[in-house]
């Protein structure tokens, strides 16, 4: 039993490093693309939550197996090992303990998804559609129809989505979240651009030949510079 | 000899002689109606059942069926066949499980090598942006039929597992209905030759998930697709309800549940699930198979000629999702807990200690199985349901994670205190856990909807699944293959080639999973023929170069051990009949196996993993004169 403390001791310290390192690698080799909406704050936060248990629980299970492994390993003699039948009470403290560790993410998760797809009381409405293989935005304010999207920065967008073919889905790397879209139903998904810039829009849902290239060009441009913009296609509409 | 004295021979003509008749039939029945007399999809689907049909008579597997329903006594026949070579028993039908697990084996092993091949020519398209040697649509086909194939190939190393071992662990005679178990396997056949045809006519390119509309516009190769598929299904529900039978009522004296060796328990869970979820499967994929044949729109919302029209459609593309998922979320645990029972299995013999937490380990499978039921909706966060539903959704799936870590406690228990041998199978069980963990450890991550969001359908998904199938079912079935190949062959493999394989493979899988992972994380979608390579600061194309040359490793690895197999299964040095010391039953008989496995009923004295515990046994035999 004493030399039992010694090696819980010893596999602490080496479970602390070890969370270190697998933390450090797996941020190094996760490179997440830039943030460009507000949502992608706590998606990230999440994230992140998420890793460092991961790698905690990595380094936990990898440090005393490995370690295990060492020093109980046979050596050369034909003997058994020690005649234990397990432990109630350590059983029943990693089932309960996990448990409230799930419970904890489970809860965040749902506060966090509330949030994510509220309503915000002015947000600004566009259509996209998907379509073997190509994307067609409809902004209902002015009635402009247009293969690229271009959004306002610092304004609550909602995309009500629509297909008229099979499964797509929209997704903006940047922007984090995605939602399919289905023939014969209206989903929506709900952002606010916060940084100006051009983005890819990918389709995220298997559709076909061409879905690797089904791709849309998205500008997050200024206020005043999506109020031009605007004002162009109603002009064009009206020619 | 004659070729036809091979029943996988008569097999394959009867199944193009089905293929043939049904066509014509089609035929028939179309002139008959004053209908243009050649249409291809009703063709080849009615032409795909009779195949099937035509098959198992071919193969024999109804013989004794058909001559009872005319009053005709068979024998079941035990033993070589009498006047051909012994060899040719693993291509016909026959009913012992011995047999029938070594040819479930050798099937599975096969199409794990035709769907690696398919793996590795569309990952040497991805090792670099651009489209190099493939075509979209074939790239399309290609990755559903990896994964397919994949799927049938597990499935086919689970049931060799289980109906090689589970008789043999108890002690039984055979299984308890040998003629169905024949069948359970050569249903396999007809399926997996239908699939692989699916690519010739045109294949099939929404993935094994195959969700429609897409499936229920593109090409014919889907009927082939879903038939082949249906064939397996109806293999998984005989074999498991097979399985159910054998062990809940030929356990012999003083095997109680909690006596069984722990393999029995992972093989119980799997099989309840087998028997109660593939229908799902089943029923989704034959809907859309109608759908397409005559035009019952369950899934579409428009109707199938693509305008709105009061004679079709009605149906709902989402129900299918969740039809599919019914099924496809506990197969995930079908695929896995068969190998979860053989590292606990193995741990205890090369730890030589007693397997830590017994029942918590047996239960934890069963909880598995159970909670496995309600958590389908986690493929489905962002599919357009009810919002509502991903919340208990997302709680049922984090739930998993409970058992599933209970398992790897009582692991480490296990190895605590031991005195670990690092054989072959051993390290194959080591490796196992290694990947499991990284595969268990991803889930809770695309389970928290939030966080799920962006990972869904990206690259992360694959890296995820590719860990927890590999660490819970390829690395389990190598350990059990370098296992019990002394026990199936009574030569031993050679140790050297089979720790280079390991050496090989397991960082290979390690750089493979998180190189899939990153590319996802840094924005690339899975399924996509072409990539941006500009994605993740211009470093994932040195990511899908490091996978790419990973999987070539794996596969070199799998070969090595192949040739290792093949190498010694007659020359081998022998191995004796226990080389691993193991308490187990069917290391107490000799190697190979006689065709009457026990001399004498089998009697229960002991605990089945009692090492280090002085002059305990677990099963003796008492042979029939001794009382
Ligand atoms: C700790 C337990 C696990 C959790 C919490 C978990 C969670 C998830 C979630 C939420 C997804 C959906 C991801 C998405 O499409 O966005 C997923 C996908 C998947 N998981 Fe797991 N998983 C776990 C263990 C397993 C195991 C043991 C297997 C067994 C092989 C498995 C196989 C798969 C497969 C095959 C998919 C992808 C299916 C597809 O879309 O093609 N997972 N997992
Ligand atoms: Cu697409
Ligand atoms: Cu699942």
């Amino acid at each position: 039993m004493a030399s039992n403390r010694r090696h819980f001791i010893i596999a602490s310290v080496l479970i602390v490093i070890c969370t270190l390192i697998v933390y450090w690698v797996l941020d190094t080799v996760l490179l997440k693309p830039a943030a460009a909406v507000v949502e992608a704050g706590p998606i990230d936060y999440l994230f992140d939550l998420h890793i460092w248990l991961i790698a905690f629980l990595f380094a936990l299970v990898g440090v005393f197996m490995c370690y295990a492994l060492i020093v109980f390993r046979a050596r050369g003699d034909e003997g058994d090992g020690e005649h234990i039948h397990g432990n109630g009470l350590l059983e029943i403290i990693w089932t309960v303990v996990p448990c409230f560790v799930v419970v904890y993410f489970a809860w965040i998760g749902t506060t966090m998804l509330i949030d994510l797809t509220e309503a915000h009381p002015d947000e600004y409405v566009v259509s996209a559609e998907g379509r073997q293989w190509s994307w067609l935005f409809t902004y209902p304010e002015s009635g402009a129809v247009t293969p690229d999207l271009v959004l306002p920065v610092d304004t609550p967008i909602r995309m009500d989505l629509t297909s008229d073919d099979v499964l797509h889905n929209f997704w903006v790397p940047e922007f984090r979240v995605k939602q399919d879209t289905v023939p014969g139903m209206v989903t929506y998904v709900r952002f606010t651009p916060n940084l100006i810039g051009e983005y890819v829009l990918r389709c995220a849902e298997l559709c076909g030949t061409n879905h690797s290239g089904m791709l849309a060009t998205v500008r997050v441009v200024s206020q005043e510079e999506f109020k031009l913009w605007q004002s162009e296609q109603v002009a064009q509409l009206q020619e | 000899m004659s070729l036809f004295t091979l029943g996988i021979a008569r097999g394959l003509v009867g199944q193009v002689l089905g293929m043939v008749i049904g066509m014509l039939l089609t035929c028939a029945v179309r002139i008959l109606l004053g209908w243009e007399a050649w249409a291809a999809e009703p063709a080849w689907t009615v032409g795909s059942v009779c195949s099937i049909i035509g098959f198992l008579l071919g193969v024999g597997s109804l013989d004794d069926w058909l001559k009872w329903t005319r009053g005709i006594q068979t024998p079941l026949v035990h033993g070589p066949p009498v006047d051909k070579p012994a060899w040719t028993r693993y291509f016909s039908v026959d009913y012992n499980h011995k047999v029938i697990g070594v040819q479930y084996t050798v099937w599975g092993i096969l199409l794990l090598m035709v769907g690696g091949t398919v793996a590795m020519i569309f990952r040497t398209e991805l090792a670099r942006s651009g489209l190099q040697f493939l075509g979209l649509d074939l790239y399309n086909s290609f990755i559903g039929m990896h994964g397919m194939i994949m799927i049938f190939a597990i499935l086919l190393g689970v049931g060799g597992m289980g109906n090689y071992l589970v008789p043999l662990m108890i002690g039984a005679e055979d299984m308890a209905f040998p003629r169905l178990n024949a069948l359970g396997f050569w249903f396999n056949v007809p399926g997996s030759i239908l699939l692989l045809l699916s690519l010739f006519i045109g294949g099939w390119d929404a993935g094994w998930t195959a969700y429609p509309p897409l499936s229920a516009r593109g090409p014919i190769g889907y009927q082939l697709f879903f038939l082949g598929v249906f064939a397996i299904g109806l293999s998984s529900i005989v074999g498991s309800l097979n399985l159910l039978v054998t062990l809940l009522r030929m356990r012999p004296a003083g095997m109680s549940l909690f006596r069984m060796p722990i393999f029995c328990w992972a093989v119980f869970a799997t099989s309840l699930i087998q028997l109660t979820a593939t229908q799902l499967i089943g029923t989704s994929f034959l809907m859309v198979s109608v759908q397409r044949a005559i035009g019952m729109g369950f899934f579409d919302p428009r109707g199938i000629l693509g305008e709105v029209s009061p004679m079709v459609g009605g149906g709902d593309p989402v129900l299918f999702q969740h039809l599919f998922w019914f099924y496809s979320h506990p197969a995930v645990y079908i695929f896995v807990l068969p190998g979860l029972g053989i590292v606990s299995e193995l741990l205890p013999v090369f730890s030589r200690k007693p397997l830590f937490g017994y029942k918590w380990i047996a239960l934890s499978s069963m909880a598995i199985a159970i909670v496995g039921f309600i958590v389908w909706g986690h493929h489905m966060f962002v599919s357009g349901y009810n919002d509502i539903l991903r919340i208990p959704f997302m709680y049922a799936t984090l739930l998993v994670a409970i058992p599933t870590g209970v398992k790897f406690f009582s692991w480490l228990g296990t190895i605590w205190g031991g005195k670990v041998h690092f054989d072959t199978p051993m390290l194959f069980v080591l490796g196992a856990i290694s990947v499991f963990l990284i595969g268990g450890l991803t889930g809770p991550i695309l389970a928290t909807v939030p966080t799920d969001l962006p990972l869904h359908d990206s690259y992360f998904v694959v890296g995820h699944f590719h860990a927890t199938m590999f660490g819970g079912f390829v690395f389990p079935f190598f350990a059990a293959l370098y296992y019990w190949f002394p026990k199936v062959t009574g030569r031993m493999y050679n140790e050297k080639l089979g720790k280079i394989h390991f050496f090989i493979m397991t960082p290979a899988f390690w750089v493979q999973t998180l190189g899939q992972m990153g590319v996802g994380v840094m924005g690339m979608r899975r399924r996509i023929a072409d990539y941006d390579p500009t994605l993740g600061q211009g470093q994932i194309e040195n990511w899908q170069m490091a996978v790419t040359i990973a999987g070539f490793a794996i596969a070199f690895g799998v070969m090595l051990m192949l040739w290792n197999f093949f190498q010694n299964a007659e020359v081998g040095v022998s191995a004796g009949d226990n080389p691993w010391r193991s308490r187990s039953p069917e290391w107490q008989i000799p190697s190979p196996i006689p065709e009457h496995s026990f001399p004498a009923p089998l009697k229960v004295v002991g605990e089945p993993y009692d090492y280090g515990l002085a002059d305990s046994g677990y099963v003796t035999t008492t042979s029939p004169g001794d009382d």
